[in-house]
């Protein structure tokens, strides 16, 4: 067993990487803006776009409808709050989860329903239809997605023989690459529910106020819009650093040494940057799919999961 | 005092709020009370009984003579399970009974003296049954529980209470017969009703099974898994709410009980079938209930499809704890239990919460109608803060209690996949872990619909508009209820270790710790673990990071949060109906789920069972005209020719019948003269 400085020390690292990501999520939000307006030809914001956007909504004033009520006014604290704790846990830099305690799969699968009850639950309050039916659609696309990603990872966790996010992540780094195969496959089917989870067309339109992700924040202004934006930013950041966590250990560091640990984000930011490119180009060369047809395309991901877990068994 | 001594008082505290409320009919307002304080005392007593027990790990037994000694004993046990049953229903009991003071006042009138008395002989059947140990007091008691049950479903005597009574006594009576028949074929190896006798037999495995089978299905009747929930449904929104909680929080747990009773406790486990069994339809109820509570819009029908589904979350945990014990593998029945015991408690509580919580709404409102509700959250903010916190409970949102539980039948369906010794068992792990994750979604977006649309935007009703907060001794019991979550989640190191006595005692090997100060882990520390002080600290204090930054900048030319004006409507009017109901924000999952949906009305056995009475009544009334026309109307027949002849020879002229005297008195002369 750790030690409690050792543990204060950790808790400290961990609560460092979550600052860390949400002081960058907005880059990325801008990164993938920046792509998208290049594949549509237009001239575009820059990168620094979504920085510009949170720091001048902070200064204006909130306006809410009369109806709304105290779970309107807390959602975007809860948000941004839930998605640090899970930035905390996560093994991003490290092999090994800065808090292990909380770097478990079910525990962040469960973090992240924390995050999509509230933000669905505001959308009801704020008692606008659009905001109702954008809750009622997140909900529903969790439902779809949970599935794909519970089998991918579980996989994964069977391989290592562990559910701990850290055992995984170490257990790659090092060398076992038990069955290749199904690991792959794992690999693919996470993808595919992470790249749902960033709210990504054929899903999801992140930018238009009506559609899914951001339909609960229709009514949503000023100061308390900013907060949202950022936490939905923080949270694809999040997601897209869960699948680094798992399947891509290159160039984390394997010891707390400060070069290893500098290298260690560099490489992190890197990866997540390759992670945005993939995902917008993805993303632009799709067309917006119908919504209730969505469980259709979600089986194919769920197809890919069970292939996942039949290669495991088989060994392969 | 010892435990037994705790446990009689608690019985007679319960008898006497009993006898108590039935005589004081005429003064329905000291009835209240006088029920309410009693069963609070006892139930009181029941947890200082069950306590020591617990805590100490050590199992209590008294055998008394009893009545019908000729043929069975009155044996009580406390072993940790009956002990662990205790508590929760003494916990449930204390909160329903502060509750009950102000809540009964509604109904006065009514029949609430009636009530206090079923309600206190319910409860007290059911903490003496899962005390005795003997099979003709546990059937005894078990058909106590379900008739006191069955007067609190039609206590407000309308059609549909009535009928909803009907269904839960038949299907209840139809599950206590296959478990007596499963008595009696223990009986028959034992050669005694007591348990102990039971234990003792060595039945061959084919007839242990008919027994588990038997025994399954009555009490997974009793339970409410599906196929057999059709009662559930319609019984729990019937009663009053305060029995509703009781009824969904822990009478249907006696179905748990008596699965894990006679499954583990009597039969051993010693096949990995039967585990599986319990696991598979554990599992499809989870999802198929979760599935029909989102079709609901009332509210209390509702939360009786959460039960089904979290009663198939703790089968689930029960089945692999079984499988564990059969393929023997120590780890996956220590978790398997653990994780199954640990939601049973946790369901007690938060449903108990909900069911309280909605009772409150009603109070209020006078609907279960969810459409007509909405706004809540600022008319009774005290109810709604309560029932918030149900409302993530039961949706397994970190680090409250039904996560901690749920993590831990994940981790045993997790141990069972990865080291299940055959093919079986490493497929049944993830399917199961698969529809434990759909059900957690489905479970999220369900309590979303029914926070969001009872408690959140405004108010769709007048009636609803008017509502004020409950009284205080209801909000009291809520929030006992809701501390009590977040206790049993935070403090899930100090608990885990308690419940894991009791699975080790059921699985009859020594205990694995589970257990470190602050975090939780499935046996082995360094596989994973969980910590949910930190995570509910960090859950609390990281929010406070976007709060600083929203306090810091602009604080100087900002304005002031303002709440105006009505929500966007795409340039129309807004209007009240433009809010989203409760049938459209479920709507998409009818469409995905369609085929779901459709099977309910073939799985129901509502319909079934109403036809088959039909058919029963049909069936009596040609069998009756049958019964007349071949023995009554024959015998009928007879006597009405033999009368016809006979009146051949009336005439009714006297001087005839003076001839017949004198042809007598010839044929007699005529006689004696031969």
């Amino acid at each position: 067993m750790m030690t409690q400085s050792s543990f204060v020390v950790t808790l400290l690292a961990g609560l460092l990487q979550a600052v860390l990501l949400m002081a960058v999520s907005p880059l990325f939000s801008g990164v993938s803006r920046v792509i998208r307006a290049k594949m549509h030809s237009r001239q575009g914001p820059g990168v620094l776009q979504e920085y510009r956007d949170i720091f001048k909504l902070l200064t204006r004033q909130e306006v809410a409808p009369s109806c709304s009520g105290n779970i309107y006014r807390v959602m975007p604290f809860v948000l941004i709050g839930t998605m640090l704790a899970v930035g905390a846990t996560l093994p991003l830099v490290s092999q090994a989860a800065p808090i292990a305690a909380g770097a478990d799969l079910i525990t962040v699968v469960y973090m992240f329903a924390i995050f999509r009850f509230f933000f669905s639950l505001a959308g009801l309050d704020s008692g606008s239809t659009f905001a109702g039916i954008g809750a009622s659609r997140e909900l529903t696309l969790g439902i779809l997605v949970e599935p794909i990603l519970m089998l991918s990872l579980l996989v994964v966790a069977l391989i290592v023989g562990s559910t701990n996010i850290g055992n995984i992540s170490s257990s790659f780094a090092a060398e076992h690459w038990n069955a290749p195969t199904a690991t792959a496959m794992a690999l693919i089917a996470c993808a595919f529910a992470v790249f749902i989870e960033m709210g990504k067309i054929p899903f999801d339109v992140a930018e238009a106020e009506q559609e899914l992700q951001e339909g609960p924040l229709a009514e949503y202004s000023g100061s308390g819009l900013a907060l949202v934006k950022w936490g939905l930013s923080l949270k694809q950041v999040v997601v897209a650093g869960l699948f680094l966590a798992i399947f891509v250990p290159f160039g984390k560091a394997a010891d707390i040494g400060l070069v290893s640990i500098v290298v260690g984000t560099v490489a992190f930011l890197l990866k997540l940057l390759l992670i945005f490119v993939i995902a917008s180009v993805i993303e632009n060369t799709l067309a917006r799919g119908r919504f209730l047809l969505t469980g259709r395309v979600t089986w194919l991901g769920f197809g890919i999961a069970v292939l996942a877990f039949v290669f495991y068994l088989t060994g392969l | 005092m010892t435990a037994i001594c705790w446990l009689g008082t608690a019985l007679l505290l319960f008898v006497i709020g009993a006898l108590l409320s039935l005589l004081l009919n005429r003064n329905e307002g000291l009835a209240i009370k006088l029920s309410g304080v009693f069963s609070l005392l006892g139930g009181v007593a029941g947890v200082l009984c069950a306590l020591p027990v617990l805590l100490s790990g050590a199992t209590v037994t008294a055998e008394y003579a009893g009545p019908f000694a000729a043929f069975a004993h009155l044996t009580l046990r406390l072993d940790l399970l009956a002990a662990f049953m205790v508590l929760v229903i003494s916990i449930l009991t204390v909160v329903c009974a502060i509750y009950s003071f102000a809540y009964l006042e509604e109904y006065r009138g009514k029949g609430a003296w009636a009530m206090g008395f079923f309600m206190n002989l319910f409860i007290a059947s059911m903490v003496a049954l899962v005390a005795v140990d003997n099979a003709f007091y546990f059937i005894v008691l078990f058909e106590a529980m379900s008739l006191s049950s069955y007067f609190l479903v039609i206590s407000e005597q309308d059609d549909e209470a009535v009928s909803a009574g009907l269904l839960y006594f038949l299907i209840a009576h139809a599950g206590s017969v296959l478990i007596m028949l499963a008595f009696f074929l223990m009986y028959r190896h034992a050669g005694s009703l007591d348990f102990a006798a039971f234990r003792a037999a060595d039945m061959p495995v084919g007839e242990a099974s008919a027994v588990f089978l038997l025994a399954f299905f009555g009490f997974g009747a009793k339970a409410g898994m599906l196929p057999l929930h059709g009662w559930l449904p319609r019984a729990h929104p019937a009663a009053p709410s305060h029995a509703s909680a009781m009824m969904s929080g822990v009478m249907v747990k006696i179905g748990v009980f008596g699965i894990i009773k006679v499954g583990i406790d009597l039969l051993g486990a010693t096949e990995a079938w039967w585990g599986m069994v319990v696991l598979a339809f554990g599992a499809v109820s989870s999802v198929l209930g979760v599935l029909y509570a989102l079709a609901e819009h009332d509210i209390k029908r509702l939360l009786a499809y959460h039960t089904v589904e979290n009663i198939g979350i703790i089968l689930m945990g029960v089945g692999a704890g079984m499988i564990g014990m059969a393929t023997h593998h120590p780890l996956l029945a220590l978790l398997g239990l653990l994780g199954g015991l640990y939601h049973l408690i946790n369901h007690a509580l938060f449903k108990g919460l909900l069911f309280l919580g909605a009772g409150a709404v009603i109070y209020r409102t006078h609907t279960k109608n969810m459409e007509i509700m909405g706004g809540l959250g600022k008319l009774m903010p005290r109810t709604a803060m309560a029932f918030l916190i149900g409302c993530m409970a039961i949706s397994a949102l970190p680090p409250l209690n039904g996560f901690v539980s749920e993590w831990f039948t994940y981790q045993s369906l997790f141990t069972m996949s990865k080291e299940g010794g055959d093919i079986g068992l490493q497929l049944a792990g993830p399917i199961a872990i698969v529809m434990l994750a759909i059900t957690g979604a489905l479970a999220a977006m369900c309590f979303v619909k029914v926070y969001g649309i009872c408690f959140c935007g405004a108010p769709r009703s007048e009636q609803v508009e008017r509502a004020t907060e409950v009284p205080a001794s209801m909000t009291i019991a809520m929030w006992l209820l809701a501390l009590l979550c977040i206790v049993l989640g935070v403090g899930a190191a100090q608990v885990a270790p308690l419940i894991t006595q009791i699975a080790a005692e059921l699985s009859g090997q020594t205990a694995t710790s589970m257990a470190t100060a602050a975090t939780v882990f499935p046996g082995d520390v360094t596989q994973t673990s969980l910590n949910t002080p930190l995570l509910f600290i960090m859950l609390l204090a990281l929010p406070l990071l976007p709060l600083l930054l929203f306090s810091f900048t602009g604080k100087n030319n900002r304005l002031n949060f303002i709440q105006r004006g009505t929500p966007w409507a795409c340039g129309y009017g807004y209007e009240q109906r433009m809010s989203l109901t409760a049938g459209s924000f479920a709507q998409p999952l009818k469409v995905l789920f369609a085929p779901l949906y459709r099977m309910r009305k073939t799985l129901d056995p509502a319909p079934a069972f109403h036809r088959s009475l039909d058919v029963t009544t049909d069936a009596a009334a040609r069998v009756e005209p049958v019964w007349d026309d071949r023995i009554v109307m024959p015998v009928v027949g007879g006597v009405q020719r033999l009368s016809r002849v006979v009146q051949l020879i009336q005439y009714g002229d006297f001087r005839v019948y003076c001839l017949y005297v004198v042809a007598a008195l010839v044929v007699l002369l005529l006689v004696t003269m031969a």
